[in-house]
């Protein structure tokens, strides 16, 4: 299970550039929405990946779901070769995408995120309407009752109503 | 006179959104609770909601290996 904190400020520790999205940012927005792992959408500069590889290198990141003998390294190089990355790590499973579907790569998504104070640092989180893009694009049929919530909350911070 | 979002989520209009959304099945007031929370607060409860699931996972995990 993630250790939501540790995800946050390991990252914005190393001043990695990412925009939390998916479940942990509806609950961030106030939905009563539970999950399992968290979300970061991330900037594909070298510098940023190396950012990353440093700051989950301590909590041993591993592809979810592979043989456990498979040969994995870790490090901005295999950063570098993908775009989306579902890792299992000591404090949780986290993925990492470069691109959310919906809204389009880092620049796109940090252009519909908000800042919020978390844990001592100012972070980026897809925005109500950002994650309402994206869910939607997605076309799951999972994501409908976080669809909801997120309907909710931008109905009732609507100015108008109903 | 304007309403706050918590009084729209606690007692919203009937045939608008919110309406619909709770009758989907959506607890809305569990959302009007986790706005009175900050940001950080939010998190926290996210993060207990998730070990308190987790626990309950291996519980009946557990209790199944000792039915077979």
């Amino acid at each position: 299970m993630i250790d939501i904190e540790k995800a946050i400020t390991v990252l914005a520790g190393e001043s990695a550039d990412f925009v939390i999205i998916g479940g942990v940012a509806l609950s961030i927005h106030s939905a009563a929405y539970v999950t399992y792992d968290i979300d970061f959408c991330f900037a594909r500069e070298r510098m940023n990946l190396e950012r990353i590889a440093r700051a989950l290198q301590p909590f041993d990141p591993r592809l979810r779901h592979f043989p456990i003998d498979l040969p994995f390294i870790w490090d901005a190089s295999t950063l570098s070769h993908g775009s989306v990355f579902t890792l299992e790590t000591t404090i949780g499973d986290i993925d990492l995408l470069s691109e959310v579907k919906g809204l389009g790569t880092y620049i796109e998504v940090l252009e519909q995120s908000t800042v919020f104070q978390l844990f001592g640092f100012a972070v980026n989180v897809l925005s109500v309407n950002g994650l309402i893009t994206a869910k939607t694009a997605a076309g799951r049929e999972k994501d409908t009752p976080g669809l909801k919530h997120l309907e909710a909350i931008r109905a009732a911070n609507s100015d108008e109503e109903p | 006179m304007k309403r706050t979002p918590e009084q729209k989520l606690l007692d919203p209009v009937p045939g608008g959104t919110l309406a619909r959304v709770a009758e989907f099945g959506i607890d809305l007031s569990l959302i009007a609770e986790n706005m009175r929370l900050s940001p950080e607060q939010r998190v926290r409860r996210l993060q207990q909601a998730m070990n308190s699931f987790e626990k309950l996972r291996d519980e009946v995990a557990k209790s199944k290996l000792s039915d077979q």
